[in-house]
Order: structure tokens, then C-alpha cells, then sequence
């Protein structure tokens, strides 16, 4: 047994009071355009997401988040980590990172199962990596490193992607359950990128989610992705742009049909829309959550 | 088969520096041809630090429009692509870039343009520091003049133009043509002080004298030292008029040359 799982035992083993632990409801991904009227207006939304990196300057960004934080659970979810990235981690970001957690103190964390960083270069996009027992390794080191040096539990998201590569060798969904059973992070199940690399890449939807440990499943991502034409030929892009897509919906229900009632966020960064309508894609999963409980009492009964 | 530090490298290649080669022979078949998908990969790249740079540089963008900045946007992201994954950081270089790209000379004040918003966006996103206090003060009043070395809040920008860029900027962000087409663009020198105050970012002209003597204090000169470089200004008022805007955030006694 490694240093890092008894640091971190399997989720939700790690749930902490004074954290404001992240409910199992439905929650929405806060943007600058929305700080205002969350501040005023204190919706009734069971939980907020913001991303690490916007808040790691000061003004008037870290004081919404102060004040939001007040009356709300609230989840980091950090896109510049790089766990993939060969070269290592940048250890000013990881510090940065440690500094928001201190000031926010979240009730989870979260980072990607992708790269962004190499020859010291950021590229501003979340990365695929090759599904190799090298980059396992090394993205295990690299989540065993950051959970040692934040005293926490991280979620691992499994990403959208556009290619894979020839020398792949483990399928995503075990790639994900390996890093979980190796450093005892957790999962977190976008099931937007779930249906949007099924369609690219010709998996199966169902046995990826079947695939993944239930106990390990921390948080699920809702979001809509966009439509390419490429000369005839389909590519989903995760662009999270527009509403849920009708796909995406029913392999929620599925998904909280294998995981039970998790915390679900509703995620909008392009071309972001009227709070009303982050609301209205949050009461949808509310309900999609009431029935899959429903579902399961009904399974019970049976 | 690659190491996972060879392909990242062969990734950097074909996005930043446009060549796809290696990258091509790794990815697996697929209906698309492996082109397609690093084409996603790429816009992506430069659609995001692009953006990234619209939002630290507005008055740039107005003055030279949408496809030009673009295109400018380019450039600079290939050349000088970020080196953290904050990006608040990010666009440092663009001002000197501006400076040197040729068809951008026509607009001679848009480097500065550039170098006034850099500073902008500096004080919006500059840590929090906790302003001296009347408390503090006592403390302070122990030191010797020639000793105290005063710490400026981290948002304190002080920049020096030879032509009225703080007034262009302004017409600029305001759209006002009329105002902008006003400006007499050989007025002399302009002193400008941007800081992030309690109500908000605060962009301000000051005359030479007080110009000189903030940024004395702000690059770690002695009071004494700073106050006799400007005979002509009232320092005490002056350092009054700082304190009360929370521009100095704690000092120090700085060990005598003597």
C-alpha cells in the first residue's frame, strides 16, 4: 500500500464537515457574466464549480467567490495541472492551486485525465494522452504527488478526445479505474465526454460507464457539445456551448442508474447564456436525479 | 513507439509550430484522415490564447480591428506562447511584439496603447495586500527618513509616455471617434499611475514631480532619497494623499550606506 492511499482512502471515504462537502443535487459551473446576479440574488442552487485558474489573482473576482462562498457549497475544478504531462508538474501552479484551496476550502477538487504542458510551453487545451502503461505511470506519480502535497483527494475527469493514437494499449475506461485503484483519487464522470469520445472514436457508451468503478464516482459532468462536418465524416467536439444534447440526457439516467445519486454540475463556457437558462438545465438533471431514485426503489421492490 | 515525452514534443510541433509530420505517423486509423482531428487541436490552441489576449488588450483591438488583431494575435501566440497555465499572466511580450511588426507601423502610439492595458490588466488581477493603517504608522515614525523603505501595493503601475496615450485609451474604450480624433498627439509628456483601489481599478495622470517621487518610493528608494530628487513637490502631502489611497501596503529600514 502506497503513502498516497492512506492519505486518501477510496471516495467518499475523505467527506470532511468543515468543508461543506458538495451535495448529491445538481449544481451549476460559475462564470464571470453570472457573478453579479448570484451575489444579489442568492439562487437556489444546491452548489457552485468555479475553475482554480480564475481566481488565482485577486479583486474583484476573489471577492464574489468570498461573498458566494458564504451561502454555498463550492467545487474546484482545476484545467492547468497537466497529470499527463511528461516534463512533470509545475510546482508554481500547484502552488497557486494550494492557494485557492486554502482560501476557498472546497468541498472537492478536481483535475483532467490529460496533458497541456510540454517544453515548458502551456497549450491551452486539455490534451489527449496515449493509453500506455508509461503515461499510467507517470500520471499516477503525478496524482499520488499532488494529493500529498494539497492533504487531499483529487477527481480524476475522464476527457473528450479527437484522435487516439496507434501505440494505445489500455482502454480509456480501465486507464481511469487503474489510476483510482493506484492512488485512490476518485472519479469524475463527465458524461458529456463519455458520449462525445464514444461517437468519435466507436466505443460502446454503456460498457465504458459499466466499466468504471461505481464506489470511485465523486461527481458526473453534464454539458452540450458541437456538431463538425469534416468532408462528410462526424466529429463531436466537446465545445460546451449549448444545451444537454437528448443522447447525453439518457446516459445520465444510465449513469446514475450504475452510480446512485451523485453530485451532477451543469458546465456553459462558450458563448454562455442567461443564468435562466443554466437554472432550467439544472432542474432538468434535478429531475432526471428524482427518477433514477424512483428507478431504484422500483428495482428494489421488484 | 514513441515515449510519452517524444510524442508531447511531436504534439508541440504540430500546433505551435504548424508541422504535423511526426504527430501523423502516431495516430491510429480512423473515417477521419489525421490531419482532421490536429486541425482541432490547433484552432483551439490559437482560439483560446487569442481570446486570452482580446480580453487584456480591448483598446488595441478597437484601434485595429478584429481581423488584424487576429492575425497579429498569431503571430505572437507562435512566437511567444504561454509558459504557465495562468494565464491572467499571459501577453506580456505583445506591446514590444506590436512594436516590432510592420504593418502596425502606422499607428505609432498603439505599442503604448498596449503597454498602458498590459499595466491595466496587471492591477486587475494583482494578489490582495492589506493597506498601511494609521496604526502602522507609529511604527513607522521610528525610522529614520533616510532609512524607510516603503512596499507598494502590488497593483501599482507607474508608466511614462511622450504622447496622451492615457487619453487615447479612454476615447478608445468609450468608442468616442470625435474625442479620440481631438487629441493633440504632440502634447507633451504624460505621467500615468494605474492601481487597483477598494472601488475598483483607478487609471490616473499625475503631474512629473509626483510621478517621479511615487516611483521612487515604488522601486524601493529611501523617503529621504525620493523626497530630494523633487524639490519642488510638498512630499508630505504628497505620501498623505498615497497613504489615504492605500498605495503602500508596508515598509521597512533600509541599513545605511554609511
Amino acid at each position: 500500500m502506497t503513502m498516497a492511499r492512506q492519505l486518501c482512502p477510496p471516495w467518499p471515504a475523505a467527506s470532511d464537515a468543515e468543508r461543506s462537502p458538495i451535495p448529491a443535487k445538481p449544481g451549476i459551473g460559475l462564470r464571470f457574466p453570472h457573478h453579479r446576479i448570484v451575489a444579489e440574488t442568492r439562487p437556489d442552487i444546491a452548489w457552485f464549480e468555479v475553475h482554480t485558474e480564475n481566481y488565482m489573482g485577486g479583486g474583484t473576482p476573489l471577492r464574489y467567490l468570498d461573498d458566494i462562498r458564504r451561502d454555498y457549497p463550492i467545487s474546484l475544478h482545476g484545467v492547468g495541472l497537466s497529470l499527463g504531462s511528461a516534463e512533470g508538474i509545475d510546482s508554481n501552479h500547484l502552488k497557486r492551486t494550494a492557494d485557492v484551496i486554502a482560501r476557498v476550502q472546497p468541498g472537492l477538487v478536481s483535475e483532467h485525465l490529460s496533458w497541456s504542458m510540454v517544453c515548458g510551453t502551456y497549450l491551452a487545451d486539455l490534451l489527449p494522452l496515449p493509453m500506455t502503461e508509461e503515461a499510467l505511470e507517470i500520471v499516477c506519480r503525478h496524482v499520488d504527488q499532488v494529493q500529498s502535497a494539497l492533504g487531499r483527494c483529487l477527481l480524476i475527469e475522464n476527457p473528450s478526445s479527437y484522435l487516439q493514437f496507434k501505440h494505445s494499449t489500455i482502454p480509456e475506461w480501465e486507464f481511469l479505474a487503474a489510476i483510482a485503484s493506484r492512488t485512490g483519487c476518485g472519479i469524475l464522470c463527465d458524461v458529456n465526454n463519455v458520449y462525445v469520445s464514444a461517437c468519435n472514436h466507436g466505443w460502446d457508451a454503456s460498457a465504458y460507464l459499466a466499466a468504471l468503478p461505481q464506489d470511485a464516482i465523486g461527481e458526473i459532468h453534464l454539458a452540450g457539445h458541437a456538431i463538425k462536418d469534416i468532408g462528410g465524416r462526424i466529429l463531436r467536439i466537446d465545445d460546451h456551448g449549448s444545451r444537454v444534447s437528448p443522447a447525453v440526457w439518457d446516459l445520465y439516467a444510465e449513469a446514475l442508474s450504475r452510480f446512485g445519486q451523485v453530485p451532477t454540475l451543469i458546465e456553459w463556457d462558450t458563448n454562455i447564456p442567461d443564468f435562466e437558462v443554466l437554472r432550467d438545465e439544472a432542474e432538468r438533471a434535478a429531475r432526471v436525479m428524482e427518477s433514477a431514485k424512483t428507478g431504484a426503489i422500483d428495482a428494489d421492490a421488484a | 513507439m514513441p515515449t510519452l515525452l517524444e510524442l508531447q514534443n511531436a504534439v508541440f510541433r504540430a500546433v505551435v509550430s504548424r508541422d504535423a509530420a511526426e504527430l501523423e505517423t502516431h495516430i491510429a486509423r480512423s473515417e477521419l484522415a489525421p490531419a482532421d482531428p490536429i486541425e482541432v487541436y490547433r484552432n483551439n490552441f490559437f482560439a483560446s490564447l487569442t481570446n486570452a489576449l482580446r480580453l487584456s488588450y480591448p483598446a488595441v483591438q478597437r484601434l485595429v480591428g478584429e481581423e488584424f488583431f487576429d492575425a497579429v494575435a498569431e503571430g505572437f501566440i507562435e512566437a511567444q506562447p504561454p509558459q504557465s497555465a495562468y494565464l491572467n499572466a499571459y501577453g506580456e511580450g505583445f506591446a514590444d511584439y506590436l512594436a516590432a511588426f510592420p504593418a502596425a507601423a502606422s499607428l505609432a502610439y498603439l505599442p503604448d496603447v498596449a503597454r498602458l492595458e498590459w499595466t491595466v490588466n496587471r492591477a486587475l488581477h494583482a494578489p490582495d495586500a492589506r493597506a498601511l493603517e494609521p496604526a502602522d504608522f507609529a511604527a513607522m515614525a521610528g525610522i529614520l527618513p533616510d532609512q524607510l523603505v516603503l512596499v507598494p501595493h502590488p497593483s501599482i503601475g507607474l508608466l511614462r509616455f511622450s504622447q496622451p496615450i492615457e487619453e487615447i485609451w479612454r476615447a478608445v474604450l468609450v468608442q468616442d471617434d470625435e474625442r479620440l480624433n481631438a487629441i493633440d498627439r504632440a502634447a507633451g509628456p504624460e505621467f500615468v499611475l494605474v492601481e487597483r483601489s477598494a472601488s475598483g481599478l483607478e487609471v490616473s495622470r499625475l503631474d512629473e514631480a509626483e510621478w517621479r517621487f511615487t516611483a521612487a518610493l515604488c522601486t524601493g528608494e529611501a523617503f529621504a532619497a525620493a523626497a530630494e530628487a523633487v524639490s519642488e513637490l510638498d512630499v508630505a502631502q504628497a505620501l498623505a494623499r498615497h497613504f489615504a489611497a492605500g498605495r503602500f501596503t508596508g515598509f521597512h529600514r533600509k541599513p545605511s550606506a554609511s
